[in-house]
């Protein structure tokens, strides 16, 4: 575990804005907020791996500032800035920053010791000549990059109000150029790597628990299909077994972690049932003869959007568990599914077909037209919001084979965060992790 | 269309029980009575069942599960030589046509005479769509072919489903002719039950 210590106070933000709106205002139209990112000083005792931290480190923050789509960081080799200078107020030049065109810049450094990495990290207003973020972290040297996603984090509170989401993983399933499919679970940036299943069958639709600790996913490696929850810090798994028969497809947790929601399908019907954390049923939620698929959960954890075929073709519904009542959400296209509710509550994003090419589209939670994100000269699909909100993970073949990407929620800077050698696929973007 | 004549060629066989293999001359022990081993009858991976399930019907008839031979890195292809054919459906659609019905016409008079064989019947998709749905339609498409099989008097205890919704096509390219293979009810002999 990363034990973080603050040690210096952040002061004002950049931009001082309302809270509520603020994540609209930095970035909106294209504008983004020029940043530099000074390679970090060793402050310790030399080490073999001193030029790899100090360029790692700051790689990751740029990695996840050009990722956010709210700034845009000036290239290294355009700095100018002498190497006696320092780090701290006062002992560096603001103009070696002005005259390169930054507005933001980040200085830090790291000392070793043992496996363990001190790092601080400062942010400036260079047009101020303040410093707006001082902060320290300690950590295991090979988690180096979690503390550059931090700091990050901290920047985007600054500018937003609303602090980042780059110390968080996704899970996904890859097959990694051969026939099996597997669930992965890595940072946005592709680090720290974990495979979470080596069975040579097919596993698919990880969910997170809401703690971050753990992974659901459904598996054929017991032949019939059924669910699984891996603990990542243990090893430990359990698996669900439907009490009356059947198959689970898929499970998600409720957002108290107390629940899940899970798909079964029995005698070629599937129906959302209601689940304990131990895999016990506790009701069944639909009761049609059709398909009901894909449940997740609104953020207060009292309603569930998920896909039925009732209508003739798959579309997005949302069930009121209190009342048990489900109200159709989606009425244009004959083909949409995949739902996922924002944390934030407004807004619902799905997969969609156009033609013979699926896109990525949101819906307000309650209605009206749906918005298109993603273009329809490829396919994109599985949406997952990150938990703020602010953005939206996916997967799409524009590339040739299927890889992950995130963009802004309003569809803005698209990237691409995986290129292995075969298909990633339904990611899953875990909670912000400690 | 090549199917239908397949099918056709099919029933005529399966109805003159003459041993519809290419290779007629591995013909088992139609007569082998209770006792006989299934699959005594050596390798051979055409080896047919016999009249009244008295003889082996084999897994290697109609190929192995989807997922085995997924496994062992083969195509899950339902041979030519199967007795039991592959029925296929429209884009998201598990309503049974009337070339469906008549392959699984076919597919229950064997089942009808070779009583021992119990089967699974998988329901595959194309790659268009998201996974869970095309799980759900998969076990939709099963379950229609189970139920039509049933109503010709096919013991519904020997027919189990399985959904492998579009996670283990037969065909990998985009083209409409590829998905066309691959949204498809697959009939797979999961082992032998002599009649005893």
């Amino acid at each position: 575990m990363n034990k973080v210590i603050l040690t210096l106070f952040c002061l004002l933000a950049f931009k001082l804005t309302a809270h509520a709106a603020s994540y609209e205002i930095v970035g909106q139209g294209g504008q983004r907020f020029p940043v530099a990112v000074s390679p970090l000083k060793n402050l310790g005792a030399s080490t073999g791996d001193s030029g790899r931290l100090s360029t790692g480190i700051a790689d990751a923050m740029v990695h996840d500032l050009e990722l956010s789509g709210w700034f845009r960081v000036l290239d290294r080799s355009a700095y100018i800035e002498n190497a006696q200078s320092g780090i701290t107020l006062g002992t560096f030049d603001f103009k070696d920053w002005s005259t390169i065109g930054a507005e933001g810049l980040v200085k830090g450094g790291f000392s070793v010791q043992g496996d363990e990495i001190t790092v601080e990290l400062r942010l400036f207003d260079v047009y101020q000549n303040k410093e707006r973020i001082g902060k320290r972290y300690t950590g295991r040297v090979r988690d180096f990059r979690r503390i550059a996603h931090k700091f990050v984090d901290e920047i985007i509170n600054q500018f937003t109000g609303i602090p980042g989401v780059f110390n968080t993983r996704i899970a996904y399933v890859s097959n990694s150029g051969g026939r099996f499919k597997e669930i992965y679970v890595s940072h946005l940036d592709g680090s720290e790597k974990f495979q979470v299943t080596n069975n040579r069958t097919i596993n698919l639709s990880p969910a997170w628990s809401p703690d971050g600790k753990s992974v659901l996913y459904s598996s054929f490696k017991d032949r019939n299909q059924t669910l699984f929850l891996f603990e990542l810090f243990s090893g430990k798994e359990i698996k669900f077994t439907p009490q009356g028969g059947g198959r689970y497809l898929s499970g998600k947790f409720s957002p108290d972690g107390q629940s899940i929601v899970a798909t079964l399908e029995s005698g070629g019907n599937t129906n959302l049932y209601l689940l304990d954390r131990s895999g016990k049923v506790v009701r069944r939620l639909t009761q049609d003869a059709g398909i009901e698929v894909s449940p997740a959960w609104s953020p207060d954890g009292k309603q569930i959007v998920y896909v039925s075929d009732r209508s003739g073709s798959p579309q997005i519904y949302i069930l009121d568990l209190a009342s048990g009542k489900s109200r159709r959400l989606s009425y244009s296209g004959n083909y949409n599914t995949s739902p996922e509710w924002s944390p934030r509550g407004d807004r619902i994003v799905y997969t969609g077909r156009i033609g013979n090419r699926f896109a990525i589209f949101t819906i307000s939670a309650d209605g009206g037209e749906s918005r298109k994100l993603t273009s329809e000269s490829f396919d994109s699909e599985d949406p997952t919001w990150s938990p703020d909100g602010r953005f939206i993970a996916f997967s799409s073949n524009r590339a040739g084979k299927y890889h992950l990407y995130v963009m802004q929620m309003s569809g803005d800077n698209q990237r691409r965060l995986t290129g292995s050698g075969g298909d990633d696929t339904k990611p899953n973007w875990s909670p912000r992790l400690d | 269309m090549k199917s239908q004549i397949k099918i056709l060629c099919y029933c005529t066989l399966a109805f003159a029980l003459a041993g519809c293999a290419p290779s007629a001359s591995t013909r088992p022990d139609t007569k082998g009575g209770a006792g006989s081993t299934p699959g005594a009858a050596g390798s051979g991976t055409d080896s047919r069942a016999g009249e009244g399930g008295r003889g082996g019907a084999r897994e290697s008839d109609t190929g192995a599960s989807s997922l085995k031979q997924l496994q062992e890195g083969k195509s899950p292809i339902t041979p030519g030589s199967s007795p039991l054919k592959d029925v296929y459906f429209d884009f998201d659609r598990y309503d049974l046509s009337a070339d469906a019905r008549t392959v699984l016409r076919a597919n229950a008079d064997w089942l009808k005479a070779n009583s021992g064989a119990r089967v699974e019947i998988e329901g595959h998709c194309d790659e268009r769509g998201t996974n869970e749905y095309n799980l759900a339609l998969g076990a939709k498409r099963a379950q229609a072919a189970r139920e039509y099989l049933t109503s010709l008097g096919v013991a519904a205890g020997r027919l189990s489903t399985i959904s492998y919704g579009e996670e283990i096509p037969v065909c990998k390219e985009q083209t409409d002719a590829c998905w066309r293979q691959n949204r498809r009810a697959r009939l797979v002999i999961l082992q032998d039950r002599p009649t005893s």
